[in-house]
């Protein structure tokens, strides 16, 4: 009875089930949105700190998805062509948001409001600092950083959206945190004093 | 191994025997992964930001629209055209297709948007079904119960809920969204099959009063066994032997 | 599956583990940063407790008499004969892709338990078939308890929650609800008690064979339902109680993502935070 779904089993590949979509079964898009979605909600938040406009830009990521389905070659990791329409998405959007301040500390509220012992207040501070830190990475190294740590990408597929050779992934990676090490301790001494 | 190349290494997907010996006798490596590796750690425990219930009716209204579009019209373009599309569509559907519907449903336009609604429904209330997290799997039950009555994938996936999702709740959910299918034989002919089968007292128990919301009678076979049945729970068997009672 | 390369931390557990008789406690790491953390806990016997805490691994102490009983003498099997079943408790503890799973087989000790601490950001799911109380705090993430015997306790937790308990009642306190995701709540015989965010918006289902349903939030009833009964004691330092027919559904706040309750013999409290 399942017409649409009976093949797709919840264990299908991502590739897999592209291919579909590419082949014409257009509505099993749909699986890679419930599998994807927040994850690119996510990645764009990281970079822009606008809700909003995260989410038309998840909007558009599956969109274009759709659009140029026909461009998808399945050899190709689907996470590595996913991101890459993102980035092409988000630079077409054109504004860049300045990060600071825009993500708001509300966010901290489903963190915070599941404390444990008393260290968690402070521990909640130390995240937001850690936040405003991300937030003051220049973009190409908070970039890296998140397909890296949040996105949980292979050097390899980073490699291939960002446009680059597997070794300078790491190197970038490498820079990217300590980047943020730097900032996150001026910052914690600006606190202090 | 230099410093320089062992610090590439750190965070990389393995150390190898080189990276191991350079920090046995390095010591300022040694601290700078203990400091990294903590921050990389930390990065962890960021609160994780969730979008906004909104997306997943915006992405359905877009990809059923799209659907009904690759039969007729070339596929719209930019996308601001259609966060107005969905919006006037959510703002079109809240007038013309609630309970108690003003306006001729007969116009063209206005059953291409509801075939397109029912369309995203099924889509949302399947692709949900599919997935691995409970709660993910319960919304899709929610969704199914706003599906069109006369939809036949959906009334399986429900079916299919009721006798094989592996967690109860779930199951209790998809009882309850039958009765949106309450008019097609084909239900209760399932919710009967389905009540032998079931070993959990609270699903046998919301079986039974469906039945008996539907009023239907030829259920009483089933029900009788089941209220003789030694082996099954106390309350059940009540409910069961009051469900007859009722069905006379 | 990422591994990091860092000395400084436990090692984590690459191969299923048994834990040792006289061991009561072991540290898994959750290995692949790129999912989301999941707990899974299975057990046939003893009460299972799960708290959230600020650490990035998961700690597993095994409690109760059992296992210090068996540690004295064992009696000698008779003549020609040996022992069959073991005599450890049997926990197992096993992690694949950010996911730690602890189960234990049946236990002659009824009265062993486990408690297990995680990251707060983490989704548990715990399954108790024989076991008592399932106890789950501090957590952030999507819970689901099932129980079969027993009191599931859920509190201090945001996300969304699904609990199943056959004999014994549910009590849960949610801080916030993950947007656009669906709870549940069920049990055949005990009471469900529900704490709620003021501010939630959802649709409710609320259904009780043979039981009461009390709340004081404002709920907007489906044309379809009876009027409830309203018993208003605040002028007199009593309190607000609304009392529902046994089968009803009606929406908080506007409503949102459904909140279904659903008890054959008991009654369901909804409170508001």
């Amino acid at each position: 009875m399942l017409r649409v779904f009976s093949n797709v089993n919840v264990n299908m590949t991502d590739n897999a089930v592209m291919a579909e979509v590419s082949a014409g079964r257009v509505a099993r898009l749909a699986v890679l949105f419930e599998r994807y979605h927040r994850a690119l909600f996510r990645y764009f938040i990281s970079m822009n700190g606008h809700r909003e406009q995260a989410e038309d830009l998840v909007q558009e990521v599956f969109f274009r998805m759709l659009r140029y389905r026909s461009s998808y070659d399945p050899a190709q990791s689907f996470t590595a062509w996913m991101y890459q329409i993102a980035r092409n998405a988000g630079v077409d959007q054109g504004r860049r948001v300045r990060m600071a301040e825009v993500v708001d500390i509300d966010s901290f509220a489903l963190a915070s409001s599941a404390p444990g012992p008393e260290e968690s207040v402070s521990r909640s501070q130390d995240l937001a600092l850690l936040r405003r830190a991300m937030n003051q990475l220049p973009q190409d190294k908070r970039e890296v950083l998140v397909l890296s740590r949040f996105q949980g990408m292979k050097h390899e597929d980073i490699a291939e959206v960002l446009g680059c050779e597997v070794g300078t992934v790491k190197v970038r990676v490498y820079r990217a945190i300590r980047a943020l090490e730097q900032i996150y301790f001026t910052l914690e001494k600006e606190k202090a004093s | 191994m230099t410093c320089e190349q062992a610090r590439t290494q750190m965070l990389g997907e393995s150390g190898g025997e080189d990276f191991a010996a350079h920090l046995a006798s390095c010591e300022s490596c040694r601290n700078e992964v203990s400091r990294i590796g903590t921050l990389w750690q930390s990065l962890d425990l960021l609160p994780l930001e969730e979008p906004s219930g909104t997306v997943r009716e915006r992405f359905y209204e877009m990809l059923g629209a799209y659907r009904q579009g690759l039969a007729s019209a070339e596929p719209r373009k930019a996308f601001v055209w259609w966060q107005a599309a969905a919006a006037a569509a959510l703002l079109v559907l809240g007038l013309g297709l609630g309970y108690g519907v003003r306006g001729d449903k007969s116009r063209p336009e206005m059953a291409q948007l509801r075939e397109e609604v029912a369309s995203m429904r099924q889509l949302v209330a399947l692709s949900l079904m599919q997935q691995q997290s409970a709660s993910e799997r319960l919304r899709g039950v929610t969704w199914a119960y706003r599906a069109e009555p006369s939809d036949r994938e959906v009334l399986g996936a429900l079916v299919t809920a009721v006798n094989h999702d592996t967690n109860v709740n779930v199951r209790l959910a998809a009882v309850d969204a039958l009765r949106r299918f309450a008019a097609s034989p084909e239900t209760r002919r399932a919710v009967i099959e389905a009540l032998p089968s079931q070993t959990t007292p609270l699903v046998q128990v919301a079986l039974i009063d469906l039945l008996v919301d539907f009023k239907e009678r030829s259920a009483a076979g089933v029900l009788k066994t089941l209220a003789a049945n030694q082996g099954a729970n106390d309350g059940v068997r009540q409910q069961a032997q009051w469900a007859l009672e009722k069905l006379q | 599956m990422k591994k990091l390369l860092v000395l400084s931390f436990t090692a984590a557990l690459m191969a299923p583990a048994v834990l040792p008789q006289d061991a009561q406690k072991a540290t898994v790491a959750f290995s692949d940063p790129s999912r989301p953390r999941k707990l899974v806990v299975e057990t046939m016997s003893g009460s299972i407790t799960v708290r959230g805490y600020g650490g990035q691994e998961a700690i597993v102490e095994t409690t109760g008499t059992g296992f210090r009983a068996r540690k004295g003498k064992e009696t000698e099997p008779p003549a020609g004969m040996h022992r069959i079943g073991g005599d450890s408790a049997g926990v197992e503890i096993s992690e694949e892709n950010n996911t730690v799973r602890i189960s234990s087989g049946p236990s002659p000790f009824a009265q062993a338990g486990v408690v297990i601490q995680v990251p707060t950001q983490t989704s548990v799911s715990v399954n108790a078939r024989l076991g008592n109380a399932i106890t789950i705090e501090n957590i952030t993430g999507e819970i689901e308890a099932n129980n079969m015997n027993g009191q599931v306790t859920i509190t201090n937790v945001s996300g969304s929650v699904v609990a199943h308990s056959m004999n014994g009642k549910i009590v849960a306190s949610i801080n916030s609800v993950t947007p656009d995701k669906a709870m549940s709540f069920s049990t055949m015989n005990g009471k469900i008690d529900v704490t709620l965010p003021a501010s939630i918006k959802a649709n409710v289902k609320l259904k009780t064979n043979h039981g009461d349903i009390f709340t004081d939030f404002d709920v907007k009833l489906d044309s379809t339902a009876q009027p409830p009964q309203v018993e208003d004691n605040r002028q007199k330092g009593g309190r607000y109680r609304v009392q529902f027919d046994r089968g009803t559904a009606g929406t908080i706040n506007g409503g949102g993502p459904e909140i279904q309750f659903t008890t054959f013999n008991g009654d369901i409290l909804i409170h508001k935070k």
